[in-house]
């Protein structure tokens, strides 16, 4: 079974399938894909993410040997390595899963507007929806909290409207027994919400967003469909700042390094300079952490190349002008003055923190955690997790970029596999 | 005409398609698996049968899902567009790049494409008036791209410029264009005086005033085209000869 | 153009209202009828439903149809899906063909209904010029040895090795010096845990004693050949040459420490490297009170741009080390950036400054100098000159690639980056693969890595590989390239431009010839051939030259 399918839990799953071996691969949301599908260019190679994930998601879904279980949670795990018995919750859609052919037509016609979570709630979407665009599998979802029907018996414009006959409002939630012999837990990471970070301004300032609201907003995809304006006046900002390291090697916050917003700041920075050759961008930082193979030369780019300046400074804390126009205290370190430069928009590179029910699904699967709620693995063997026959791969267990989450989810593969082998 | 591989711009456009966004009904789409299949010979047998305009789509640069693909399309297209240029046919093609992502901007490129080639007009080899002349000159273009020397250069532009031969020597991007550009230019002639030399035996004079150079060069060109086996003196007239193609057998 | 032989099927389908509401589909079916070689045409409500599958083969079987076409959605979805119907009802999967008038077509065109339409129809008569040409063609099996070569015995090639071992596969496990382990051996402690070196050579005893392990130690590569699933490596252990077979190969080969020769004096008395410190840890031998620690040297410069990704962390466990023994001691640490990502390593960094270990961080344009006794070193931070007292000073410098890269990756026909580590297929989505099918890398050979990245990567080309191992056979697409050898020259242009190297010289005919298990069909040889001489199977130059001329007409 492999619990969660962004990037790491597909890799893992297809890698199993591929051995012939089959897989249960469990996903909360309605579509696979994770938060790679959310980003609009991955680095260093700066190549469209969905492109290179789409493949892997048309795979997953035709593969015999994997079957999907979306909406759906683990509820419980008893037994041990090689049988294991997992119980699944899996929620209805309320859409009949071979009706549904996606053509969009009850979206069209559905009136209730909800805040989008996949857009971090820049856009909104409405209550019988697709997470994404090219998401898999390509089959609309109703959200129960949402709609008239189920919150005020009214509506169903939908079903009226479905020429494939696919509404059906009668379904309910159901439990699944499943025997697995090997688990590996692949379910990603949160943001870190940085309003606690007063000082940063962050929720008062309209003009500072974080680092997932800014990969949506340069997103092609995206709510502004690729043309980078402010969220708050449209205006075309060609002045950026970024602030690395917010939440993270913070001790009052997460004290650990959350390993990837060096380079994506960058990556950021240089998309935003690929739409309009205007933007001047300057990337505030502690240590620039650019080990990976070809990311120093990447950095170096960044300086070359796409006007961007990297400034060794904590910043103090961020205001605002009249025109919301952020502007940013830091001391230079050079001449030892406190300096105020003005931007047009301010990203916080926020860090990657466990999810919101990590706690809960270590308790399930009776793994532990660190001190930072990330499931623990073995120091030297790092799929392993303190369970026998459970594994983790990618950033639910530490933060990670996508190569590394990739080479975890092979791991972890092969080490599943031992243990299927074992059987 | 489009040509476009099958795991960007194909994508794209399926993209454009899932979005509905909207754009003229002018084009029609072949699928290949790589923008690097696309032999330019197919380019030009699209403008022999009246096609106005030729759009080949590939990966972004560094992206092609079969490593190099598009860097050999970039190398071919550019060999082709010269050619193309010669007679004046080359702003009625036109290769980019559109990623997976981008059903934007394939609808764009297809409606700016569409609305360039609008502005150019039908293609000019359905008039009647310079049609012969039209047909030769692009049967020529298709010729060079056949060519041995041609597809041999364009094969090896990559490898050449950038590793070293089996003598150990690197030729400099530089040089290689000039090289291209000689082989480009005077195989273009060569096969244009082929085709002009086909039906009716004419004099070295003769083939000169029609292609429009000196009979010094056409002089030059012959005496090359003979030893490759392709032209042959058709008959002497008044100590002035007179040379055909050879019709059986390929180059 | 008519072919009595060739009976080809046109459904063409309406989506429900996708491309029913927009384009005249039953008209499509009716002009479908009058083409050259179109037995059978109709038009369907869904024809990916239960309903339309089987109309499709029914028709099949009733009509005898050779080749079928469906005219709706894109190919990329669901060609699958209609190559296996087609396959049930008898016909080979590669004389199918869809036509897009739905995502390419309806979708985009809905308020020119009637151009879009006519539109269609040339789509439609451009498949079917098209599919009168199809051939069938045949996925073909190839068998594989269902064991590994590993080349490389420390922590990495060990790794795998153990994996795959008890996966039940036959590894021979190629080791250049007399004993394994790699650079575990010449280690003292280990970061995070700062636990012993030899704790994780402990699996040494298990590797030697695995029923499905052969070591070959003081073995270097001599040649290798074949392909994947059948690959044949030589190998010379001593004087003695050995044939061994294998399907796979896994390069964890590793990298060295760059020797500091050159760089601020290293004399290995007083001005050590990092490995020359480790040793001494080991024997206990370090006696100093004032230990400067440079970092990043021979690295981050115009010679090797890149950061070595582990020495921060190394430098850092030695320094908390002698601090641990030696309260007394002063460490300072000169740094430009440090390398501590993750959850563990941020907290390794900072218990070193709780220690007491001083960090200072240093510009390349403004290297510290050492002079007798004194490091001299311009703070940026504090913006002055800082005079250090040294009685030792120790130089970390990165990992660098071996020097037999280069040999190795001409015999494996696989490729380097610029600083000569092996270059993997794709960063993110193929990490440990090559573009070679077959051949993996893993741990330090790929790039510098520290014991939980190289144990992670040798685990995932474990993953890999075994892909290849289990299966009793390799299938691969029939859609590749096939050289026509009487037409090549031998010319090789094709050879050089497979991106896959899936094109060799037969020796004998000295002609070209495609391995069918290679070819990825990208068809970048047929269009590059001088001599024309390469078919690009179902997407071959007939083929697609009359969908143009079908378009386009005759002048």
């Amino acid at each position: 079974m492999v619990i969660g399918a962004g990037i790491a839990g597909i890799q893992a799953s297809l890698d199993l399938a591929e051995r012939g071996i089959k897989v249960e691969l469990v996903e909360k949301n309605a579509c696979i894909g994770g938060r790679m599908a959310q980003l609009d260019k991955t680095f260093p190679t700066n190549d469209c993410s969905i492109c290179i994930l789409a493949p892997k998601l048309a795979e997953c879904s035709r593969h015999p040997n994997i079957t999907l279980h979306v909406l759906a949670e683990v509820q419980s795990v008893d037994g041990s390595a090689g049988n294991f018995a997992v119980k699944v919750l899996k929620h209805a859609r309320y859409v009949k899963e071979d009706k549904c052919i996606n053509c969009g037509l009850c979206v069209e016609k559905c009136p209730m507007r909800v805040e989008d979570d996949f857009d971090m709630q820049l856009r909104k979407r409405r209550a019988i929806y697709i997470d994404y665009v090219q998401g898999v599998p390509a089959i609309m979802s109703i959200d129960k909290d949402k709609c008239l029907w189920f919150t005020k018996s009214a509506c169903r414009i939908c079903e009226k409207v479905c020429e494939r006959e696919a509404i059906d409002f009668e379904q309910t939630d159901k439990e699944i027994e499943l025997n697995i012999a090997s688990i590996i837990v692949a379910t990603g990471y949160d943001v870190f919400d940085p309003t606690p970070i007063s000082y940063l301004g962050y929720g008062r300032l309209p003009n500072v967003v974080t680092s997932l609201e800014f990969e949506r907003l340069i997103s092609a995809s995206g709510p502004v469909g690729g043309h980078l304006t402010r969220p708050f006046d449209q205006k075309e900002p060609e002045n950026l700042a970024f602030i690395n390291c917010v939440g993270s090697r913070d001790v009052k916050n997460n004290p650990y390094c959350s390993s990837c917003c060096c380079m994506y700041t960058t990556k950021e920075a240089m998309i935003a300079y690929e739409h309009n050759n205007n933007i001047q961008t300057t990337i505030f930082y502690i240590d620039l952490r650019a080990g990976g193979k070809g990311f120093r030369d990447y950095i170096q780019r960044g300086c070359d190349d796409y006007a961007i300046t990297y400034i060794k400074a904590k910043v103090a804390k961020i205001l605002q002008d009249e025109q919301k126009n952020p502007i940013v205290f830091y001391e230079d370190t050079d001449t030892f003055e406190v300096k105020q430069p003005k931007f047009d928009l301010v990203v916080l590179a926020t860090s990657m923190v466990p999810k919101k029910d990590a706690v809960r699904l270590s308790e399930i699967l009776s793994i532990n955690v660190d001190e930072s709620n990330f499931f623990k693995s073995m120091t030297y063997h790092p799929q392993k997790s303190s369970k026998e026959g459970i594994f983790l791969c990618g950033t639910c267990r530490a933060p990670m970029d996508i190569p590394n989450s990739v080479v975890d989810a092979s791991g972890a593969a092969a080490k599943a596999a031992e243990i299927v082998m074992r059987v | 005409m489009g040509f476009l591989c099958n795991w960007c711009s194909y994508a794209g456009a399926d993209l454009a398609g899932v979005s509905r966004i909207q754009y003229p009904t002018n084009i029609r789409i072949i699928r290949v698996m790589c923008s690097g299949r696309v032999d330019p010979t197919f380019v030009a047998d699209a403008f022999l049968h009246g096609i106005d305009g030729v759009l080949v789509l590939g990966c972004h640069l560094g992206d092609c899902h079969y490593i190099t693909g598009n860097y050999e399309a970039e190398i071919k297209m550019n060999t082709l567009s010269r050619l193309l240029g010669i007679v004046k046919f080359s702003d009625r093609m036109r290769l980019d790049w559109v990623s997976a992502a981008e059903g934007n901007r394939f609808a764009q490129i297809v409606s700016d494409f569409t609305k360039h080639i609008q502005e150019l007009g039908p293609s000019p080899i359905k008039e009647s008036k310079n049609k012969t002349q039209i047909i030769d000159d692009l049967e020529a273009v298709k010729s060079v791209l056949e060519s041995a020397r041609l597809r041999g250069l364009t094969a090896r532009q990559r490898d050449l410029v950038t590793e070293k031969n089996v003598y150990g020597n690197q030729i400099t991007a530089e040089k290689f264009e000039n090289l291209l550009n000689d082989a480009i230019n005077n195989e273009f002639i060569r096969h244009k005086i082929v085709i002009k030399i086909k039906e009716i035996g004419k004099s070295v004079p003769d083939i000169a005033n029609e292609i429009g150079i000196k009979a010094k060069e056409v002089l030059e060109h012959i005496v090359v085209l003979r030893s490759r086996g392709l032209v042959d003196v058709q008959e002497i007239n008044e100590e002035i000869p007179t040379f055909i193609s050879i019709q059986e057998g390929k180059h | 153009m008519t072919n009595d032989d060739i009976r080809i099927g046109v459904f063409v389908c309406h989506c429900g209202t996708n491309i029913g509401g927009v384009l005249d589909v039953p008209s499509l079916a009716d002009y479908a009828r009058t083409l050259p070689n179109v037995t059978y045409s109709t038009d369907n409500l869904y024809t990916c439903s239960e309903v339309g599958l089987t109309d499709i083969k029914e028709n099949i079987i009733e009509h005898k149809l050779n080749r079928v076409i469906v005219a709706s959605c894109s190919p990329r979805t669901h060609e699958p899906l209609f190559r296996s119907i087609c396959q049930e009802a008898g016909i080979n999967p590669y004389l199918f063909e869809m036509v897009n008038i739905r995502d390419q077509d309806s979708w985009v065109h809905m308020k020119e209904p009637e151009k879009g339409t006519a539109k269609a129809k040339d789509l439609i008569r451009m498949s079917v010029y098209k599919a009168a040409l199809l051939e069938p063609l045949e996925r073909v099996k190839v068998a594989i040895t269902h064991s590994a070569v590993v080349i490389g015995g420390g922590i990495a090639g060990m790794t795998v090795a153990l994996n795959l071992g008890n996966q039940g596969f036959k590894i021979s496990l190629i080791e250049k010096e007399s004993e394994l382990g790699g650079l575990l051996k010449s280690l003292n402690k280990l970061f995070p845990s700062n636990e012993d070196a030899s704790n994780l050579l402990e699996n040494i005893e298990i590797i030697e004693s695995h029923d499905n392990i052969n070591i070959y130690k003081s073995s270097i590569i001599e040649k290798v050949s074949g392909f994947v699933g059948n690959y044949k490596v030589i190998i010379k252990q001593n004087k003695k040459t050995i044939d061994l077979d294998a399907g796979v190969i896994i390069v964890a080969t590793g990298a060295i420490p760059l020797s500091p020769e050159g760089y601020f004096g290293y004399d290995k008395k007083n001005i050590i490297s990092q490995l020359d410190l480790e040793g001494l840890l080991k024997n206990d031998q370090v006696k100093a009170n004032n230990i400067t620690m440079i970092l990043c040297v021979g690295c981050r410069n115009e010679e090797r741009r890149y950061c070595s990704n582990i020495c921060c962390m190394s430098a850092i466990k030695n320094a908390m080390l002698i601090a641990e023994k030696n309260p007394n001691a002063h460490i300072t640490i000169l740094f430009r950036d440090i390398q501590a990502p993750g959850t563990v390593y941020e907290n390794y960094y900072r218990k070193a400054r709780e220690m007491g270990i001083l960090f200072i961080s240093y510009l390349p344009e403004k290297p510290p100098v050492i002079k007798k006794d004194i490091v001299h070193v311009y703070s940026d931070l504090l913006n002055q000159d800082i005079r250090i007292p040294q009685d030792l000073v120790v130089l970390s410098t990165p990992l660098i690639a071996n020097e037999d890269s280069e040999v190795l990756a001409k015999m494996l026909k696989v490729p380097l980056e610029e600083n000569n580590f092996f270059l993997e297929a794709h960063v993110k989505l193929r990490p440990v693969d090559f573009a070679t099918d077959g051949v993996y890398v893993c741990g330090s050979a790929h790039w510098p890595a520290d014991i939980a990245e190289s144990t992670s990567q040798a685990n995932a080309a474990a993953s890999r590989a075994s892909i290849i191992l289990w299966k009793d056979y390799l299938e691969v697409e029939g859609s590749t390239a096939e050289v026509k050898t009487e037409l090549c020259i031998g010319c090789e242009a094709c050879i050089r431009i497979c991106p896959y190297n899936a094109i060799t010289k037969d020796e004998e005919t000295d002609t070209a010839i495609v391995n069918k298990v290679m070819c990825k069909g990208c068809g970048l040889c047929g269009a590059s051939c001088p001599k024309n001489a390469i078919i690009i199977h179902h997407f071959t130059s007939d083929q697609i030259r009359a969908e143009i001329f079908t378009y386009g007409g005759e002048i």
